[in-house]
């Protein structure tokens, strides 16, 4: 998968928590998560997790300790499809 | 159910091992002088009460006699003292004096306090790792790991299960605090003693209780299962623990009514 193709499925599942909408539109791999996009920490969990449906892969916490941009998360689960 | 897939205690530096050390013995000499003025504090100037308060700390005595296992007390919040309370309502005083490790170590948010050097002082003190709830993921990371570490040496450790207090005066299944089943789900045999502690006059959230409130508290030691991996079994963990503590919530009105 490229990596274009990840970025965006990512910022279509971060999009469903981000109150910040309009964030969204020009978020880089640079974009905070948390603090740029406002979602919720509480909600980055559920975040994870929906990675791992839409991936098929596995994150353990530790892995999930290192996503706070979104080039982070899009690097995560590269690194997770091989 | 599955073979519990716990992960080993974290190895955390030779530093930070030291620094809990020390934290903790110089918390523990002093602790004569600072947990009775906590005791008094709450009970002669604020005039707070525990009901059944002898009842409940000989269960929970007798708990922690039964097992050596680790214990992660968790609670609902509704007000910034509820550390104390909960603390107070398990073990009294003076037994913490000879059972110093099962005065829970707790996780108050940083910007609370830091302003102030004898904040800081004073939560050094009594058995507290600040963390900035929302923080720098690594930042929040080292501090559950050092939890998972006094844990694992046979210390005790609070952690509210709603992470901040509940803006809705209720226990709120959507805001559980991932990293309370996280620490529950990676430490070896850990139990998750859940406690949910109410003033009788306590209507939502607060800074304090109201000044000569009566609290009810009722307790629940649980063992979290779950067959699952990584981030699913700890958010596993969380759920079972808060939905405990949810029904307690629904048995207090309960019986209110």
């Amino acid at each position: 998968m490229a990596r274009d193709e990840t970025f965006a499925k990512v910022m279509e599942i971060i999009g469903r928590y981000a109150k910040n909408k309009d964030a969204l539109e020009g978020a880089t791999d640079d974009t905070n998560i948390l603090e740029d996009l406002k979602v919720n920490s509480a909600r980055l969990v559920d975040v994870i997790l929906d990675f791992e449906d839409e991936f098929d892969i596995e994150v353990a916490d530790e892995d999930a300790d290192a996503v706070n941009t979104v080039g982070d998360a899009v690097t995560l689960i590269e690194a997770k499809l091989g | 159910m599955g073979q519990p897939l716990v992960t080993e205690v974290p190895r955390i530096p030779r530093r930070t091992r030291f620094a809990l050390w020390l934290q903790r013995e110089v918390g523990r000499l002093t602790s004569v002088f600072w947990i009775p003025a906590g005791a008094f504090a709450m009970k002669y100037v604020m005039g707070y009460r525990i009901k059944n308060a002898a009842r409940l700390r000989k269960r929970f005595r007798r708990i922690v006699a039964e097992s050596d296992e680790p214990i992660l007390i968790c609670a609902n919040h509704l007000t910034m003292v509820d550390s104390m309370l909960v603390a107070w309502a398990l073990g009294g005083s003076w037994w913490y004096f000879f059972n110093y490790r099962r005065l829970p170590w707790n996780l108050p948010e940083y910007r609370n306090f830091a302003a102030l050097w004898f904040g800081r002082v004073a939560v050094w003190l009594t058995k507290c790792i600040p963390i900035k709830r929302g923080g720098k993921r690594e930042e929040v990371s080292g501090v559950l790991k050092r939890v998972k570490y006094l844990l694992a040496r046979g210390e005790t450790a609070l952690i509210f299960a709603e992470g901040g207090r509940s803006r809705t005066g209720r226990v709120n299944l959507d805001s559980i605090a991932h990293g309370m089943g996280r620490i529950a789900s990676n430490v070896r045999d850990c139990k998750a003693l859940v406690v949910y502690l109410r003033g009788d006059r306590q209507r939502s959230w607060s800074t304090v209780p109201a000044m000569g409130d009566s609290f009810y508290v009722d307790i629940a030691l649980i063992r979290p299962q779950s067959d699952r991996k990584g981030i699913r079994r700890s958010r596993e963990f969380a759920q079972q623990i808060a939905q405990r503590l949810a029904r307690m919530e629904e048995k207090y009105f309960a019986r209110r009514k």
